[in-house]
């Protein structure tokens, strides 16, 4: 069976292009055997509405549709920074939406996706703020707003944002192992597949060779980065921007 | 006199043997020999089809910039890929990026002879791939990034055999690159010959 691939955090944005490029090879090459293509969140640097799509995106928007044209199931999971992605984006680009967290199996393993900022339980300013803005009646009404008002709303957040993780000691912007532990107990799950802190690590929880992992996806900075999984396990990997068909 | 003269238009025919060849245009389509440690493969070019890769290509073969290159992304049932790496999987200088030649009307045949790039349309350098399958997603469709596929620039016209048995060599990752053969398969010399 083909090798199923995964990978997080790749916050594209148009002052990016080469990250773009990176994945647009990806999508185009080795995607196209993958059994499936999993995203777990902030594929975007920001999102404001289906309706608000920068033209920066659209090459690789139409590389996602190609790919799941092509027959390769392509799954979503929103991020802390594009969660505003809806069922609009994912028609036209043949996605399919994935609740965080979400239970799979690939390859004979229970496996918890997660993009991984619940999980970072000990900065409880943030987990206030995640309430918030993934209140849904709230996000409808932003989303009702005129397009110039979302874009200012949207900056002033971002600059927000970027302030705050400065004053943040990096501990609390971590994993908390016993909520990624309490996480697998819930779902009877053997590993947790996460993005989000941009630490690549693969985390073992138990001591036993078999036990159960948390594998950390990384970000794609300065390189594409994800992971592949088959029968065998886990297999980090890194996507250069290099030739090929 | 007229059997004279038939076998004397039969005789340039013979001596003219690329006159029925895609490349030709009045001058015979040029030929380059790949040595590699598993056979030898012979390509003819398409000069008429793609003139500007067909010089690119032999300005590297010219400068020797071949030798001692790998086949350093093969996978069966696709193509094989090689130019731009040596056997430590270290990348060789290239020349400058050529325009993607790429036509609807020469297509990613099983055998033909393609340029590699980046997703960038025109960024193709030295690497080269040679299609196992016909590859239909590889041919140009569009002006667009994402339509304008894959610049055919020839064929193989002797040891597919070879290219095949490539195909086929035990492979795994190594660094930053998956598909690579475990054990190198080195074009050793990449020559022009004369049909």
């Amino acid at each position: 069976m083909p090798a199923t691939l995964l990978f997080s955090d790749v916050h594209l944005s148009p002052a990016r292009p080469a990250i773009q490029d990176i994945l647009i090879d990806l999508l185009q090459g080795d995607a196209r055997r993958a059994a499936a293509v999993y995203i777990l969140g902030d594929l975007f640097e920001y999102w404001v509405g289906d309706d608000m799509v920068p033209p920066e995106f659209m090459p690789v928007l139409d590389a996602i549709r190609a790919l799941s044209a092509s027959g390769v199931p392509v799954f979503l999971q929103h991020g802390n920074r594009d969660f505003l992605i809806g069922a609009a984006l994912a028609r036209r680009c043949g996605l399919q939406l994935l609740p965080d967290p979400a239970l799979v199996t690939l390859h004979g393993r229970r496996v918890v996706l997660t993009h991984g900022d619940l999980l970072c339980t000990a900065d409880v300013a943030y987990q206030r703020y995640r309430r918030v803005v993934h209140n849904r009646p709230l996000q409808r009404l932003f989303l009702a707003l005129p397009r110039a008002a979302r874009s200012r709303i949207a900056a002033g957040l971002r600059a927000r944002t970027q302030q705050a993780v400065q004053g943040k000691p990096a501990a609390i912007m971590d994993v908390d192992p016993v909520a990624a532990t309490a996480l697998l107990d819930r779902f009877g799950a053997d590993w947790l597949i996460h993005g989000h802190t941009h630490r690549p690590a693969i985390h073992r929880l138990d001591s036993t060779d078999n036990g159960r992992l948390r594998i950390d996806l990384g970000d794609w900075h300065p390189e594409g980065r994800g992971l592949w999984i088959d029968e065998e396990g886990p297999h980090a990997a890194i996507f250069p921007a290099i030739p090929g068909p | 006199m007229r059997r004279l003269g038939m076998l004397s238009m039969l005789l340039m025919l013979l001596s003219h043997p690329a006159a029925a060849e895609p490349g030709a245009g009045g001058t015979a389509a040029p030929r380059v020999r790949l040595e590699t440690t598993m056979g030898t493969i012979d390509v003819l070019l398409y000069p008429d089809r793609a003139p500007e890769t067909v010089k690119n290509f032999l300005a590297y073969v010219d400068a020797g910039a071949y030798d001692g290159t790998v086949f350093h992304r093969v996978i069966p049932g696709f193509m094989i890929q090689g130019g731009g790496m040596d056997a430590q999987m270290s990348e060789r200088p290239t020349r400058a990026p050529i325009t993607n030649e790429a036509r609807a009307d020469t297509p990613n045949r099983a055998g033909t002879l393609a340029m590699a790039r980046t997703s960038a349309p025109h960024s193709a350098t030295a690497q080269f791939f040679i299609n196992l399958v016909d590859n239909g997603f590889l041919n140009h469709t569009a002006p667009s990034p994402q339509g304008f596929g894959y610049a055919v620039f020839g064929e193989v016209v002797s040891g597919m055999d070879v290219v095949n048995k490539i195909a086929q060599v035990p492979t795994g990752s190594r660094g930053m690159h998956q598909d690579v053969p475990k054990t190198a398969v080195v074009i050793t010399s990449a020559r022009r010959i004369t049909p």
